[in-house]
């Protein structure tokens, strides 16, 4: 099946190095600490953040789940593998150490999927940290691209996902310019994975300009010295009332404490 | 939500007492709704409803499937609801089992009728396609996105909002199908029956907290009732299905005067939810 006709255009019309339309919302789930709706084309999914709090029992098997629409149970393989793969990637940009003995709960929520749903997801949940207020090194945003018809395609959507070719999901932090998540799909001749991978790299950078965009429209911009600061809500303030205050620089994740 | 102190749920049961709720409502005030429809694009069709905090999405899928053999020419519907951890952290894994079956099991009642299929608020002869072999089935699906508090009424509200905004393509049947076989049925893309939902009912629900009832209560309102009863009225203002939950015990003559109450509310949510989903059908075509 021809995935890039000859005029160099996908099935939905899009070029090769093209994301789908992204649309972001913040505070989506009112009751949530921090809560966002991340769409990619057609794949829709919510996520919703509880916490910092305390933790109430002594081990708590997963903090994070993902939910898919059609009926399958929870609990099963993929969705644990998700939830494992998620966990990982947000436990490396969570400054954890500034929140001893405290729990937070991410929960995401597919409603429709069409491809690229661990990137969407992983994208939602920085989102709804950063809706809560959470201090993070750095946003994460994620991407796929894959290749098909000896072309290198940015974000595939569910049927180019389908195809057979390979599928590379990148996870990036975009300010520090470091890879957190790489997984890949069936096989790739190694120059060949270098373009793939640098492709999904940029896509991650152009989302993370986009989401930039959504969390500053979103909220107040302050001018501290030379760092731009967001203003957190006045959920994160609540959550947060028993340790600290703190702002976090947009451009250099500069974190200022302004009260103990 | 974390516990109340005693402060706090006296503040609430004297508001209701003096009728000033602690957002400022009446007694029998809803909180403001707003109706979205088509947010699913996959599924038949979909809507999402919000009423204060609390949100929830009801999406409509049609397949085809056999019709039952006890009632060959009616079409099937079935009704899920899920609660997704974002709106309780309690409602991971199986937590929210026990609530997701008890209120599939409400909207059941509220919506289809008896076992033998009479009094079904949704006209199930109007989804057959040829009797005894080929029927549609409509898997109603509700999530519940954030919890705030009158979950049912939003359920509700969504699944009618979804079937007003649900198109069952029009199936034709190839000429010359044989008895026994399976007939082919072509589904065409383009031509849609639109549903007719003047006969699906809406669900008040009153709580009685006190000596009161309120209606719409928000999760710390849920908290201190003693008893909730959930009535679904229709637009001729018959009774379609009744839920009582809770505990404590009511006067027969009470739930009677509910009844009525419930009758009077539910005329102003009918127009009110009629208003907002031609509102989200309009905003919808233009988009």
């Amino acid at each position: 099946m021809e995935f890039v006709n000859p005029e160099g255009l996908r099935l939905d019309g899009r070029r090769p190095t093209e994301l789908r339309q992204i649309r972001a919302e913040l505070g989506a789930v009112a009751k949530a600490d921090g809560s966002a709706v991340f769409e990619m084309g057609n794949t829709k999914v919510i996520a919703a953040v509880y916490g910092p709090r305390e933790v109430r029992f002594e081990y708590s098997m997963a903090n994070f789940s993902t939910g898919d629409r059609m009926r399958r149970p929870k609990g099963d393989r993929r969705s644990t593998e998700i939830s494992l793969v998620l966990r990982q990637t947000m436990e490396a940009c969570i400054m954890t150490h500034l929140m001893p003995r405290s729990q937070i709960d991410i929960f995401v929520q597919v409603l429709q999927a069409d491809g690229g749903t661990r990137s969407a997801c992983i994208n939602a949940a920085s989102l709804a940290l950063a809706d809560a207020g959470i201090p993070m090194r750095d946003l994460v945003t994620s991407c796929s691209a894959g290749y098909l018809n000896s072309t290198p395609l940015l974000d595939l959507n569910y049927v180019e996902d389908s195809a057979g070719g390979a599928d590379v999901t990148v996870g990036i932090f975009p300010k520090l310019d470091k890879v957190t998540l790489l997984q890949m799909d069936a096989k790739l001749p190694l120059d060949i994975f270098e373009n793939v991978m640098q492709l999904a790299t940029e896509g991650c950078k152009a989302i993370a300009t986009e989401l930039r965009e959504v969390s500053n429209l979103m909220k107040e911009i302050n001018i501290v010295g030379e760092h731009k600061a967001i203003g957190i809500s006045a959920r994160g303030i609540k959550s947060y009332a028993r340790w600290f205050r703190l702002q976090l620089c947009p451009d250099c994740c500069y974190t200022q404490f302004l009260s103990p | 939500m974390l516990g109340l102190s005693l402060g706090e749920k006296q503040f609430i049961k004297g508001g209701i007492a003096q009728d000033l709720r602690s957002d400022g409502r009446k007694r029998l005030t809803y909180r403001p709704i707003s109706v979205e429809t088509g947010i699913i694009p996959q599924a038949s069709g979909s809507a999402r409803v919000r009423m204060g905090a609390t949100e929830v999405i009801a999406s409509v899928k049609a397949e085809l499937g056999r019709p039952s053999p006890l009632q060959p020419d009616k079409g099937k519907v079935a009704i899920y609801v899920d609660c997704s951890p974002t709106a309780e952290p309690t409602f991971e894994g199986r937590g929210g089992e026990e609530l997701s079956t008890e209120l599939s099991v409400a909207l059941q009642r509220c919506l289809l009728g008896g076992k033998s299929g009479a009094g079904a608020a949704i006209d199930l002869s109007s989804l057959v396609v040829i009797e005894g072999k080929i029927c549609w089935d409509l898997y109603i699906d509700g999530l519940v996105v954030s919890s705030d508090g009158n979950l049912l009424d939003a359920l509700g509200a969504a699944i009618k909002a979804a079937l007003s905004n649900t198109g069952i393509p029009r199936a034709n049947v190839a000429s010359g199908a044989s008895g026994d076989g399976q007939p082919e049925v072509d589904i065409s893309d383009e031509e849609f029956l639109q549903f007719d939902t003047s006969g699906v009912p809406v669900i008040v629900t009153l709580t009685k907290v006190g000596k009161h009832y309120i209606v719409d209560a928000t999760a710390e309102e849920e908290s201190q009732m003693s008893s909730a009863v959930s009535i679904s009225v229709n637009r001729q203002g018959h009774i379609c299905g009744l839920t009582k939950r809770g505990g404590a015990g009511l006067d027969p003559s009470i739930i009677l005067d509910m009844i009525s109450v419930a009758k009077h509310v539910s005329e102003q949510l009918i127009n009110k939810l009629d208003s907002e989903i031609a509102a989200a059908e309009a905003d919808e075509e233009e988009s």
